[in-house]
């Protein structure tokens, strides 16, 4: 009886630790658009190298990330820009230690239309055309053209950085298209001659060029060594210090091969 | 009339936020209440019968924030109820409109906020109403949860806390201009809360406080009823993982200066404990098993003595997340039991009402969108 006990008792330990074993780690992690696709690149490369392990990557804005990991409900969020004081309070005081981890260098390009000859603009400049200040490409140097001004959503780490390093707390004009992408922002200035818009350096495509800001280019020496103006990190938190297979996938981002990823999604490796 | 003043106000306040902010948030959230109590009464202290049994909108609220400038937020929320006894079935009052100003004062995250805005004091402030009752603070007056002033709030650095310090007319937003009985001296506020590891929040506030005048206005005489207040309050939080555990003690010091002898002063103590587990991980729904015990000792207090416990175990069901994992609707049961000691309680205590049990389900949702 005692045998047919033990046997039985191995049986069914043996029957419910088979499936566990056989479950893939699952790693969930979401927020920044702009964070979004290197999310994407890096996490089908590490899952290809890992069969055993599944990332599932969700966009949503920066904000929305660090909320998500504020209530527990994802191993890393995503963002483009630092954690807030009220933020990291709010963690903190939830049992969450959110810890951070650059994975990628960036710039917000400043983007006009192909047409577009101007090829320069101050930080004043920009911040008068994102207010309203100037409304007519002829003011900075361009034609006598109705300048168009396209700008992301407040809740997206990109507005809060092009807010803090260009506008400084001013207000955008209320004219301006607000819009949920960095690739909507790219391909409506795309579509539209007039328009400025800023995005990424990872989504400047053809129909558009990037224009220096106070005479520097967006490129990889300038965002690196900071100055270029409107130069960033990209980040992923973590709630405490990384361990496990999301420690081993953030490790593989900042890897070498992670950063080829980085560079081939249009972004700026960290070193 | 005083109703369409209100009305027009929160009109004029929504298109005048809509002409001038960049963005403009609209925010509700609704209580739908069923609550029955079982309970003694004055007349007949040995016997419990059924002493309410009714369904509620208990607080409906709209909110408005505009973002005029990165610098210059606004916020204006209505506060609608159904259960105050109105005999037109439905209450409204403002309670929040204020202007938050980033940056005024050269102080990182520090933020001047001025008009009604919220008090903050003891846990009043961010309660969450993860049980269905009030704050312990609100529960037992001892603070409201809103009041006109100018506050200076803001948060530590690298997340170590928060402050406050604020001026308040110290009545609460239900009092303002005549109501505040010739009132003239404001209420001082001042509030810290440091979380020195994640999970460990150590916190404390202390208020003073005064109602009605010291001298009647019209005779110069001492004002019997006039009296001061010294409220305090220390928190304690930790949570780790499922599991948070909350605790608040506070005391309120009143004093009636122009009675002789300080025969009305009192102090009145109290001591809420609430442990909250997350079944989430477990069950794979977003459940909540909740409890909470108090302790409210008023028997210093000779107009109105009185000692009660009170013990509350609640269950929450929290669904339709957005993408933040925020629930959308809450489905909250709770079971309530207040007993008074008899021997410590004088006999007309907690307004002639004795010990109750109570059972009240709850439905609360709640929306919040950008329109500009």
């Amino acid at each position: 009886m005692k045998r047919f006990t033990i046997i039985l008792l191995s049986l069914i330990l043996a029957a419910s630790t088979i499936p566990a074993l056989a479950q893939r780690a699952r790693i969930t992690c979401s927020g920044s658009t702009t964070v979004l696709p290197v999310a994407q690149a890096t996490a089908e490369a590490f899952m290809n190298e890992h069969p055993n392990v599944n990332i599932s990557v969700r966009g949503g804005g920066s904000g929305v990330g660090v909320a998500a990991l504020q209530n527990g409900t994802v191993d890393i969020a995503n963002s483009s820009r630092l954690m807030k004081s009220s933020e990291i309070s709010q963690c903190r005081a939830r049992g969450i230690n959110p810890t951070r981890y650059a994975i990628a260098n960036d710039g917000i390009a400043i983007v006009l239309h192909a047409s577009n000859p101007v090829r320069n603009l101050t930080v004043a400049q920009i911040r008068s055309i994102y207010t309203g200040q100037i409304t007519n490409w002829n003011a900075v140097g361009g034609p006598s053209l109705p300048i168009i001004v396209i700008s992301r959503d407040v809740a997206s780490g990109t507005f809060e950085v092009f807010n803090e390093k260009a506008l400084r707390g001013a207000r955008v004009v209320s004219s301006a298209q607000m819009l949920a992408s960095n690739n909507a922002v790219v391909s409506t200035v795309a579509d539209t001659p007039g328009a400025i818009g800023y995005a990424g350096l990872g989504y400047v495509t053809g129909g558009v060029h990037a224009i220096s800001v106070n005479g520097i280019m967006v490129n990889e020496d300038n965002v690196k060594n900071g100055s270029y103006p409107l130069s960033r990190k990209l980040y992923m938190y973590t709630n405490g210090r990384a361990s496990g297979m999301v420690d081993r996938y953030i490790s593989f981002i900042q890897s070498a091969r992670g950063q080829a990823l980085v560079r081939e999604a249009g972004f700026i490796t960290l070193n | 009339m005083k109703k369409l003043t209100l009305i027009i106000t929160c009109i004029f306040t929504l298109l005048s936020s809509v002409a001038w902010a960049g963005e403009i948030k609209v925010s509700g959230e609704m209580w739908n209440r069923w609550t029955m109590e079982n309970g003694t009464t004055q007349a007949d202290t040995l016997n419990s019968e059924l002493r309410q049994n009714f369904f509620s909108l208990e607080r409906g609220y709209l909110g408005l924030e505009a973002v005029f400038t990165d610098n210059i937020k606004g916020r204006f929320t209505v506060d609608m109820f159904s259960t105050d006894a109105l005999k037109d079935g439905a209450g409204l009052k403002l309670k929040h409109a204020y202007l938050d100003f980033n940056h005024l004062i050269p102080v990182p995250d520090m933020k001047l906020t001025a008009g009604l805005q919220k008090v903050y004091f003891g846990s009043i402030y961010d309660w969450d109403y993860t049980l269905i009752g009030k704050a312990p603070t609100d529960e037992y007056k001892l603070a409201n949860s809103a009041d006109y002033g100018v506050t200076l709030n803001g948060y530590l650095p690298q997340g170590w806390g928060e402050y406050a310090l604020g001026l308040y007319n110290g009545e609460g937003y239900k009092n303002w201009g005549a109501n505040l009985k010739n009132n003239t001296e404001l209420s001082f506020l001042g509030n810290l809360r440091l979380t020195p590891i994640p999970g460990l929040t150590v916190g404390g506030s202390i208020m003073t406080n005064s109602s009605e005048r010291e001298t009647l206005i019209n005779t110069g005489a001492d004002n019997a009823a006039y009296n001061t207040r010294f409220l305090a309050d220390g928190l304690l939080r930790y949570a780790y993982g499922p599991i948070s555990v909350s605790g608040e003690y506070m005391s309120s010091s009143v004093e009636y200066p122009n009675v002789a002898g300080g025969a009305k002063d009192y102090t009145a103590t109290g001591l809420m404990i609430m442990p909250v587990l997350s079944l989430r991980n477990w069950v794979g729904t977003d459940l909540q098993l909740t409890g909470r015990y108090d302790r409210w000792d008023e028997t210093d207090n000779s107009s109105n003595p009185n000692l009660s416990n009170t013990i509350t175990a609640g269950l929450n069901y929290n669904f339709l997340h957005n993408e933040s994992a925020v629930p959308a609707m809450q489905i909250q049961l709770n079971y309530s039991s207040r007993s008074y000691v008899a021997d410590e309680s004088g006999s007309a205590y907690a307004n002639g009402l004795k010990d109750y049990d109570q059972l009240m389900l709850q439905l609360k949702w709640r929306f919040s969108n950008t329109i500009k």
